[in-house]
């Protein structure tokens, strides 16, 4: 009776400890890069308060992840943005952002976000997953631990793929919030034009190149 | 108090509030925006990026007028009609 039970034990434990990852042809380790001269890829900021709703958003991001394709827990990267580089459709406003009472972009020229763990993974299809993350994210030179969730989506070379980059293309779509106080960004304007919590949305696509 | 205004001043007084409906009107139109902007976001999401699971956004040169400017240029118009109606109201005493 206590074997069976440690058997069954042993494969639920088994069971439990299979990797998650995508179910498509490619396999093995990829290195995807994000660095897209279309200027395709995003990421943005969006800020509600009673008076305003402010969405900011650069095309400017680069950076490189790496995985096992059948094993998402081993993804690791780095992805940045140019602090310069992020609009809010109001030119007066992207003079303030990139001021030293804002994100002070000459001083810190890029925001930055490092990949640490993933979590709860869920398939939501063969190529596509839900998880939770958590990195290192530094902004205005405070670096902070944030947590989020994003949906991954695979796709395996073809004639199709081919139209944006060469390679297989993973498709990231990340959301995680920011308390500006945190990263040292406090001024009267914060909670009355500018939320004291932001959200963040990353929208982007990145090829592989073998490894 | 009973305001009497020359037939000068009424058609001034009209056109200004002509050029402040038109403002209000195009400011509506507009998306009664609070503050001008000077560039749009754009959605150029394609069938590729629907199948990745991304959207794609950029921003377009393109100018939306805000209750900001609005209420700037309302201000210059009354400021200039004032000023009309008190030179067109100075003449007419003169003419009597």
């Amino acid at each position: 009776m206590n074997k069976f039970f440690v058997s069954f034990l042993a494969f639920v434990f088994s069971f439990s400890l299979h990797a998650q990852g995508f179910k498509v042809s490619s396999s093995g380790e990829k290195t995807f890069d994000f660095t897209d001269k279309g200027k395709r890829n995003q990421a943005s900021f969006f800020s509600t308060t009673p008076l305003e709703d402010i969405t900011g958003l650069t095309n400017d991001v680069n950076g490189k992840v790496s995985l096992k394709v059948n094993d998402i827990k081993s993804l690791k990267g780095e992805l940045s943005v140019s602090t310069a580089s992020i609009k809010t459709g109001i030119d007066l406003r992207d003079e303030h952002l990139r001021d030293e009472n804002w994100l002070d972009a000459t001083k810190y020229p890029n925001i930055k976000f490092t990949l640490k763990e993933v979590s709860d993974v869920k398939q939501l299809a063969d190529n596509r997953l839900q998880i939770k993350f958590s990195g290192d994210f530094t902004l205005k030179g405070v670096t902070k631990e944030i947590s989020g969730d994003a949906t991954l989506t695979y796709l395996v070379e073809s004639e199709q793929t081919k139209q944006r980059a060469p390679g297989d293309l993973l498709g990231v779509q990340a959301k995680f919030k920011v308390n500006l106080s945190d990263f040292g960004i406090k001024n009267q304007i914060i909670g009355q034009k500018v939320a004291e919590v932001v959200d963040v949305s990353v929208n982007m696509v990145g090829s592989s190149s073998s490894k | 108090m009973k305001i009497k205004m020359n037939r000068n001043q009424i058609i001034v007084n009209l056109i200004a509030l002509s050029f402040i409906v038109i403002i209000i009107s195009y400011w509506i139109i507009q998306g009664a925006e609070i503050f001008t902007k000077t560039k749009i976001l754009v959605d150029k999401t394609s069938e590729l990026d629907k199948m990745l699971g991304v959207k794609n956004e950029v921003w377009v040169d393109k100018f939306i007028l805000g209750l900001d400017y609005s209420i700037f240029a309302i201000a210059i118009i009354v400021a200039i009609t004032i000023l009309i109606n008190y030179i067109l109201k100075t003449k007419r005493k003169e003419s009597l």
